[in-house]
């Protein structure tokens, strides 16, 4: 189908955005297409919203390798946060992935003075189908962070199965971007089926959806999870 | 779980169109050599199989009962002429299996022709009918057949197991239908055609009962209807079946009025006899599934004291 024209400066914009971050995260690098070219009112915009759809994962090297985000990259992101608030009536992800984005920033920006937060309902995992559940993870995979300690994150621990399923059903569907999503939380979650064959599975991911930033965004984010080299 | 009703009616629907069809399972006595005379016995033996089940799982209604019994007496007499069709087959191909595989199910039921026997026997004893290349899944039920026909098995189930695909419970996301079918016929020939549950060794039990919703749920979206039947039915030879309500659900909707199971999708268009020829498989494999499952069912409801 024909891609109207902002959805698919938008969608180029958060593939160009989810490359940065796989360098930086293969280099150490900082995310340098973070900061948007300040000259255009409109390419400003285009690079917040693509902060926005990438979420908590624009700032992942630094989140992941410990580096401190550099000031550009930072209000960049803190703008993107402000500009983008859910609204009353947003979904579930859509209110979780702001709330990581949130925590994010409290994390990186030691001069941010936002107070905890509160977490939103996370209920709707708890009675999800495997199929759905897995979905939903991978759309908030930028949570499957070590260390993390969320709702989220609760539910995944309870369900390491039914994720792994997930992970199986996204790979018979040549669905890669929920695959690699969903192989990124199994990375961190315990009592995965060791006959899942996860190190093999996140290879083929990468093999065979690895051209898309975003898989090899969450492919790279669970082998540095796997390997621990965030420690 | 799925109401069993669901389940028990899909086997009736399938057992009235395969009496009403029971004609399509006629044999080609002057086939073209190159098709093959034994070419057509598969879908006999097969019917001969799941009839069987069905008698022993005894949770079929007295009409099912009686048409099954009807099915396996007109294959029988009508169809492999007492079993002397059966004789044809294995001197037109002394070495091949296949006589002797229709033939197991109906001996197992009390049909006999001893000139059968003899060549089972005797095929026993040649090392080329132990050397036949085989897939290991397949070489595994033709031991089974020899173990259930009262010959110690060439070679031994326990030997040709491990070199199967399932055994070594490889990656499940690897799966495809080929590799699927195997799967389910290695289920089907280690519980002997779901009689024998205890058969499956506890890691293929366990391995099956961790990715068998995955492919389940798969082939259900896919429209696979012949697949997914013989996934239930390995679903339905789990220690704990799922017995899932929405692939239950699915296949029974699937199924025609006539009772008739489309392989894939929708019913195929053609000649009466290309029509029998694509769906008479899923349809056997409905009735299978569907008896297991009843059973299966009904044993959850009174567990055992």
């Amino acid at each position: 189908m024909e891609q109207s024209g902002t959805s698919s400066l938008l969608q180029g914009a958060v593939q160009d955005l989810a490359s940065a971050v796989v360098s930086a995260l293969r280099s150490g690098d900082h995310t340098r297409a973070a900061a948007p070219e300040r000259a255009h009112a409109e390419a400003e915009d285009l690079a917040l919203a693509a902060v926005r759809v990438l979420g908590a994962d624009a700032l992942l090297p630094s989140t992941l390798l410990h580096t401190p985000p550099l000031p550009d990259e930072l209000a960049v992101f803190r703008k993107a946060v402000e500009a983008y608030p859910p609204g009353a009536d947003a979904a579930p992800t859509v209110r979780w992935s702001h709330w990581a984005m949130r925590n994010a920033l409290r994390r990186l920006d030691p001069g941010h003075a936002d107070a905890p937060h509160q977490e939103p309902d996370a209920a709707w995992l708890e009675s999800a189908t495997w199929q759905l559940l897995t979905h939903q993870l991978a759309v908030l995979a930028a949570l499957a962070l070590p260390g993390e300690d969320c709702a989220v994150t609760r539910a995944a621990r309870q369900r390491p199965v039914d994720v792994a399923r997930g992970f199986v059903r996204a790979v018979r569907r040549r669905d890669w971007r929920q695959a690699a999503g969903a192989g990124r939380w199994l990375t961190l979650l315990e009592g995965v089926p060791q006959t899942l064959g996860l190190d093999n599975g996140l290879d083929f991911v990468e093999l065979m959806g690895g051209q898309d930033p975003l898989v090899a965004l969450h492919v790279s984010a669970a082998r540095l999870t796997r390997t621990g080299a965030f420690v | 779980m799925t109401d069993t009703r669901l389940i028990h009616n899909v086997g009736v629907g399938a057992l009235e169109w395969l009496w009403a069809h029971r004609d399509g399972f006629e044999l080609e006595p002057d086939v073209d050599p190159e098709i093959g005379f034994l070419e057509r016995f598969k879908p006999i033996g097969e019917l001969a199989m799941i009839c069987k089940v069905l008698f022993r799982e005894g949770v079929a209604g007295s009409r099912q009962a009686q048409l099954a019994r009807q099915l396996l007496d007109h294959a029988w007499r009508e169809t492999l002429d007492g079993g002397r069709m059966l004789v044809r087959g294995q001197l037109t191909e002394p070495i091949s299996p296949i006589p002797f595989e229709v033939y197991l199910p109906f001996k197992e039921l009390g049909y006999s022709q001893p000139e059968v026997e003899r060549a089972a026997v005797l095929n026993h004893r040649i090392d080329s009918w132990a050397a036949f290349e085989a897939t290991p899944t397949r070489r595994l039920g033709l031991s089974a057949f020899q173990r259930r026909f009262g010959l110690p098995p060439r070679p031994p189930e326990s030997e040709v197991r491990g070199t199967t695909w399932l055994a070594r419970t490889p990656e499940p996301w690897t799966v495809e239908g080929h590799i699927a079918y195997d799967v389910t016929h290695n289920v089907f020939h280690l519980t002997d055609w779901g009689e024998r549950p205890d058969g499956l060794p506890p890691a293929t039990a366990d391995y099956l009962a961790t990715w068998l919703p995955v492919w389940i749920d798969d082939w259900l979206d896919l429209e696979r209807w012949d697949l997914l039947g013989e996934l239930l039915v390995v679903d339905a030879c789990l220690p704990r079946p799922t017995l899932d309500e929405r692939a239950w659900e699915g296949f029974a909707a699937a199924q025609q009025p006539d009772g008739a199971m489309p392989a894939l999708r929708t019913m195929p268009e053609g000649t009466p006899d290309e029509v029998f020829d694509i769906v008479y498989h899923p349809t056997l494999v409905a009735a299978y599934a569907s008896v297991l499952a009843t059973s299966r069912s009904l044993s959850l409801l009174a567990p055992a004291s």
